[in-house]
């Protein structure tokens, strides 16, 4: 029982960090990215490209994923968010969908099919307490959730960018009218976004490897989560995740490991039906 | 008389013509059917997608062959050009790459290893009339009724037949837990396991399967330690087969583990430590990584050197296959129903590991190997044959 709390929390904190990325973008454009899996999958091949491939210290393939990832965002926001803003947001919509099967199909090119594993930063034997093996890699992904988060949140609440965030999402025109740098806003939140998602692809790798369509299933949960927690609701996302993770280890392992995907989509239904805005309701930014 | 004159010279011109025409048939009877030039030959596997790791196993092996034969001069002087199409991971492009391929008129189409897509393209493939030679491990795709149909790989039904017998009569496990990856190929075989186990006189203590998407399989892994099993019967890809591995591993769960071919693959191992790869077994299509035969070895590199993917028991097939039908149309020509008939016919043709023979169904591989990893290194415990051969 303890060991299937430990690993539903270690796959839920995954699950939590590509909702982050997810809620970054979202908090500012009002747009959910389909492809913040693949951003996740690059960055883990970013990171193994690093620390495998030309055998740079683990610190310093993580700086350098973290720096191309920035770009990425800021690149993935002038091919598919400028070109469409205005439009209906389903257009963008389809359009991160599409950019998705293409990073896709990119790495497959680069980095050929076959699944790779990235080493952990942190190494040492696993604690065992009654039983329950928990991974140096699995507390340090805890760790670093809860940092996140921690920054997030002062970021978001505490920082002139994250007003300007705010007010760009609750209406475009009027926060250029009153003087705030929207683009260039828009731009640090795709940054911060993919880099969010770099962070969990280097998460990933190491217990997960990385393949060229691993990005598929994590940036689906990742959008389930954040339906469940609320959209860009930052507790949501976080609490989301853990709870996700929860009951897929449970479930697969007292009900049945056939439905194991089925649950996360049964219970978005179920706290959409009962939770209409989600476990801790979503950001009113959108409704203002 | 004109008349008459003009009907001689008619039956005297009819009387060469027929004897020519004659002599025409006969020669035809002995003489291979010409082939065009170049030889048109069509694939279609995964390239892109979630099964591109194994498609492209299919492309590197029948590729690899064909460039070589092209570089030896091809056949009878005629160089082979083959065509191929990415299925991508869905059944329904499986079959639009497919009418690509015949658009083409081949000689001869190889398909994938991936039985739903082959299910979804054996009917326009038979309708053409052309040699489809598949990898495809579904124990049900030599029984769809195509008579162009044939398989050059070991499938599911040997592999769910042998694994169990070998698991309990050879290593004497009476325990095990089941874990197979919930599509076609690990369901098929998971069902075809449950039923040698109870053949056995053996229940497994728990039947578990995972997702292809999935990524943690420890709920599975604790239930069937949970239950007091004392082996493990693990059936997926490489990249899943790793990770149930990693985490067997990291949870401390130690059982004797058997599983198809992807426990030994070296796509598996390059990703586990000797530690986790120690001591698990395989029974599958033969794999090239255990030869002695320095012929082997060197193919295996020049594989590699080429695609950057190792060479596994799919490329040893389609690469067989090719050179198969190489002999088979040096004799033939490029006739497709004389291919089929003489691929029908096939005995005891010696490939790169092992020998190929037909059956009444169009199965070709009959002969089998059992593997156990040895750290990282997979050993070859010995051939092991389908009941019946």
């Amino acid at each position: 029982m303890g060991q299937l709390v430990v690993n539903g929390l270690a796959l839920g904190s995954i699950y939590a960090l590509v909702a982050l990325g997810l809620l970054m973008i979202f908090n500012t454009v009002q747009i959910v990215n389909f492809a913040q899996g693949q951003l996740l999958m690059l960055g883990a091949f970013i990171g193994i490209s690093g620390a495998v491939t030309h055998e740079l210290p683990i610190a310093t393939a993580w700086a350098i994923t973290m720096a191309a990832m920035a770009l990425v965002g800021i690149v993935f926001m002038a091919l598919v968010y400028f070109p469409l803003r205005g439009r209906p947001p389903f257009l963008v919509i389809l359009t991160t969908i599409a950019m998705g099967i293409v990073l896709e199909n990119l790495a497959l090119i680069i980095w050929g099919p076959l699944p790779v594993s990235l080493p952990s930063p942190v190494r040492g034997a696993p604690l065992r307490f009654l039983g329950v093996v928990v991974s140096m890699h699995q507390l340090f992904t805890f760790a670093t959730l809860a940092a996140i988060l921690l920054l997030q949140y002062i970021l978001l609440t505490k920082t002139r960018f994250g007003i300007l965030m705010q007010a760009t999402a609750q209406d475009l025109h009027t926060a250029r009218l009153v003087g705030i740098p929207v683009s260039r806003t828009i731009a640090v939140a795709f940054a911060f976004g993919a880099m969010l998602s770099g962070i969990a692809g280097l998460l990933v790798a190491p217990i997960f490897l990385a393949e060229p369509t691993m990005g598929g299933s994590l940036g689906l949960k990742g959008f389930v989560v954040s339906v469940i927690g609320g959209f860009g609701n930052l507790p949501g996302a976080v609490i989301g995740g853990l709870f996700l993770g929860l009951i897929e280890t449970f479930g697969a392992r007292y009900i049945s490991s056939n439905f194991r995907d089925a649950y996360a989509f049964i219970v978005m239904i179920g706290v959409r039906v009962a939770w209409p805005r989600g476990l801790f309701g979503e950001n009113s930014s959108a409704k203002v | 008389m004109l008349f008459s004159a003009t009907t001689k010279h008619l039956t005297l011109q009819t009387a060469i013509l027929g004897s020519l025409f004659a002599h025409l048939i006969a020669s035809a009877d002995a003489a291979p059917a010409a082939c065009p030039s170049p030889i048109p030959l069509g694939l279609t596997t995964a390239l892109t997608g979630n099964l591109a790791l194994l498609g492209t196993q299919a492309r590197n092996g029948a590729e690899f062959a064909v460039d070589e034969i092209n570089k030896n001069g091809g056949i009878a002087g005629k160089q082979l050009a083959l065509s191929i199409e990415d299925t991508g991971a869905s059944s329904t492009d499986a079959l639009n790459a497919m009418n690509r391929i015949l658009e083409g008129k081949p000689l001869i189409i190889f398909g994938s290893m991936i039985s739903p897509h082959i299910f979804a393209q054996t009917e326009v493939v038979t309708k053409s009339e052309t040699p489809f030679l598949v990898g495809a491990t579904n124990a049900k795709v030599t029984s769809q009724g195509s008579k162009w149909l044939f398989r050059t790989h070991a499938h599911d039904g040997q592999l769910a037949d042998l694994i169990p017998t070998y698991l309990v009569k050879s290593l004497g496990k009476t325990k095990p837990g089941i874990m197979a990856v919930a599509d076609d190929y690990g369901l098929g075989a998971s069902k075809g396991i449950q039923a040698a186990l109870a053949k056995l006189g053996v229940s497994p203590v728990a039947i578990t399967s995972y997702a292809p998407s999935d990524k943690d399989m420890s709920a599975q892994l604790l239930e069937i330690k949970d239950k007091g099993a004392d082996s493990l019967i693990l059936f997926g890809r490489p990249a899943d087969v790793t990770l149930v591995l990693k985490q067997m591993s990291d949870l401390g769960i130690k059982l004797t583990t058997i599983g198809n071919s992807s426990m030994v693959a070296q796509t598996t191992l390059n990703n586990l430590s000797a530690a986790e790869a120690d001591g698990g077994y395989a029974i599958g299509g033969q794999i090239p990584q255990t030869s002695k035969d320095a012929k082997i070895t060197d193919w295996s590199k020049r594989v590699f050197d080429k695609y950057k993917v190792p060479a596994d028991n799919f490329t040893v097939s389609y690469h067989d296959t090719v050179y198969l039908l190489k002999d088979i149309i040096e004799k033939t020509g490029c006739d497709k129903a004389a291919i089929r008939d003489a691929l029908a016919a096939t005995k005891n043709w010696q490939g790169m590991l092992i020998s190929y023979t037909a059956d009444s169904l169009g199965d070709l591989t009959h002969t089998l190997g059992i593997y156990r990893n040895k750290g990282k290194t997979p050993e070859l415990i010995g051939p092991i044959n389908e009941s019946g051969y």
